[in-house]
């Protein structure tokens, strides 16, 4: 619609989203945002209504996530500002470019308690990359240039741009300032490439561990082109998946707490670690101090801080991934180390004969992962679906599975599917959740049911908590104490209210004919899928315990 | 306990202070001292911060130099109690 009204900082947020090539974003209006509402009313920017702010940041994240763009959330001041904080949080845990804009109570109000104030900016300190918090409209459009700038320059996160109410309505000088590109502040050493290929030439038993940063540096045919010239046995973190081909013979699979038995021993064999875009997160070294106990380490990376935080790097390669993993490339003599991965790989492929008639979520992961199409976009939720999701499912591309790795956020995968759904409209988009977490963004079906979002939910339903059921089985003599979700509500019944198609099955015999209908079905779908309450994710390396030393049944 | 003094040099902006202060109680340093100042011509502040932890101070260094606004950190003094 039209306007002839002047421009207000309320529309030049909308102006410089589109500038920046934002087509889509998540929100909930409220008192304090209603001046930039009130400018979308006339803006080309689609905007979708979630149902709770926290279902809007995680949408922007899963929009982030699957398109490489960065995501746009708004929300109110106050109690919409805080819901954003757990999505804030888990972008910058996973390092996803993310714009949050926050309505605030007008500059004359703050500070004052009042209705619907809170220090937002103060909060945000924590769980964004910077935060911006605009008091006079001369800075507006300089700031949102710079929040942009900023959750995309080198390691990516999270932004959060406050902006009271008066700002939004005030009227923008016309003569505003252009912006310039930022430059990257921290200079980085040079890399050790000569050091790092002397390394790299005389090991024997190397491994290249693969994270997140891959996928993020956009490096994909760059790692997979390096893997190939040095045949080096492989191994990826939970956010890594799908950086590496999982069709390569030398690709181990997932390392860490529920990592492959073959990734887990290889890199405690391994003489040397080529880490790509990884952390050393506390879920992939197990007890740290016996983490590759025999490794030197070429850490290659975007953030200096990340270099000796949690291991010494022999050698770090600081930078553009794209730029710096060709220069290390180089032929090995590996074959007996490769031929050893290998047949550990073999030895201790996934199993999935299971007894009786009961659905082996596993299995059903499996075919799934088998049946979907090219280019599946599939996320998750967090419990022992997710984990199930990372071991027995395959991707070809990082952006193709979408799963809260550093937060470990539930209720992630819903809204996270609905942004990465509407960032790749022409994908088929898969939700694999639990019944714990599926409940807690629950309420994103309704922006599902508006927005006719034909995301697939797979619900494995155990009618627990089950991860952390299995924790207290295996670490609490069994003590279970509010786990039990057997009053789960009717999920048929539910998703029904919601227009959304629904399924049940219980049986092993009725997997195939499910997964197929679900897949063929245009529009959304759920399907839930009734699993044994005590079936556990294996194998499992208890905390604090070297990898090595993993348990693979009770 | 290592004890260490660093300078931080940073633009005057909004809540960089706070910033830096997060940042070092969250990665563990414990803070003995500050002295803070603003260069009014070229809004540039200057922190001198005096912390104390078991931990190397290049963690925190690296943490503080990738907030935004900080234009550079230096460790003046090292001491082990």
């Amino acid at each position: 619609m039209a306007s002839d009204k002047p421009q207000t900082g309320g529309s030049l947020l909308f102006n410089v989203l589109q500038q920046h090539g934002v087509q889509h974003v998540f929100g909930y209006p409220g008192g304090a945002i209603m001046p930039i509402y009130d400018a979308l009313y006339d803006s080309d920017v689609n905007h979708y209504l979630c149902r709770h702010e926290q279902g809007a940041a995680f949408s922007a994240v899963g929009y982030a996530r699957a398109s490489g763009d960065v995501g746009v959330c708004l929300a109110t001041s106050g109690p919409g500002a805080t819901n954003l904080i757990t999505g804030l949080a888990d972008a910058l845990a996973d390092s996803i470019p993310v714009v949050a804009i926050t309505g605030q109570v007008p500059t004359s109000a703050m500070g004052s308690d009042a209705f619907q104030e809170i220090d937002i900016f103060g909060l945000s300190l924590a769980c964004t990359k910077h935060s911006f918090q605009v008091t006079d409209i001369n800075d507006l459009e300089k700031v949102l240039h710079k929040a942009f700038a900023i959750a995309l320059e080198g390691r990516q996160g999270p932004v959060l741009v406050d902006i009271p109410k008066d700002i939004q309505l005030a009227q923008v000088p016309t003569d505003s300032e252009h912006f310039s590109p930022l430059k990257n502040k921290v200079k980085l050493p040079p890399a050790d490439v000569v050091a790092a290929k002397a390394l790299l030439t005389a090991a024997k038993q190397p491994i290249l561990y693969v994270g997140g940063g891959v996928g993020m540096a956009n490096a994909v045919d760059e790692l997979r082109e390096f893997a190939r010239a040095t045949g080096l046995p492989s191994v990826s973190t939970l956010k890594g998946l799908g950086a590496l081909d999982p069709n390569c013979d030398n690709y181990l699979g997932m390392l860490g707490m529920h990592g492959t038995k073959a990734s887990n021993l290889a890199v405690q064999e391994c003489d040397l670690l080529v880490v790509v875009g990884a952390r050393f997160d506390d879920r992939v070294t197990g007890k740290l101090d016996e983490f590759a106990p025999n490794a030197k380490v070429i850490h290659f990376d975007i953030d200096t801080a990340e270099i000796n935080k949690r291991r010494n790097a022999d050698a770090a390669i600081l930078g553009d991934l794209k730029i710096n993993l060709p220069d290390l490339a180089a032929e090995l003599t590996i074959g007996d180390w490769q031929a050893k991965c290998q047949q550990m790989k073999a030895d201790c492929a996934w199993d999935y004969n299971h007894p009786g008639d009961t659905i082996f979520a596993p299995a059903v992961l499996n075919e799934i992962s088998n049946k979907m199409p090219e280019n599946t976009c599939v996320t998750t939720d967090v419990g022992q679906h997710q984990m199930w999701a990372a071991q027995h499912m395959a991707f070809n591309d990082p952006s193709n599975f979408l799963t809260s790795g550093g937060m470990g956020t539930m209720g992630f995968g819903l809204p996270a599917a609905i942004g990465a759904q509407i960032s790749r409209p022409h994908d088929c988009v898969i939700a694999v959740t639990g019944d714990g977490s599926f409940m807690m963004n629950v309420q994103e079906l309704s922006t599902i049911k508006r927005f006719q979002v034909p995301v697939k939910i797979v619900l494995i339903d155990n009618a627990k908590l089950g991860m952390v059921r299995q924790w207290q089985d295996l670490f609490f003599d069994g003590r279970l104490s509010e786990t039990d979700l057997s009053d789960n509500p009717d999920f048929i019944m539910l998703a029904t209210a919601f227009d959304i198609k629904a399924k049940q099955i219980t049986k092993k015999s009725e997997v195939t004919a499910a997964i197929e209908e679900m897949l063929d079905h245009n529009g959304p779908y759920l399907l839930q899928l009734k699993i044994d309450a005590l079936d556990n994710v294996w194998p499992l390396v208890p905390p604090n315990t070297a990898n090595d030393k993993m348990m693979e049944s009770t | 306990m290592n004890h260490y003094q660093l300078t931080i040099k940073a633009d005057d902006k909004q809540v960089v202070l706070e910033r830096i202060l997060q940042v070092t109680r969250y990665r563990g340093f414990l803070i003995s001292g500050i002295e803070a100042k603003v260069n009014t011509g070229t809004n540039i502040g200057t922190i001198v911060l005096f912390v104390r932890s078991e931990r190397s101070i290049t963690l925190l260094v690296d943490q503080i130099n990738k907030l935004i606004d900080i234009k550079e950190v230096h460790v003046d003094k090292s001491e082990t109690a």
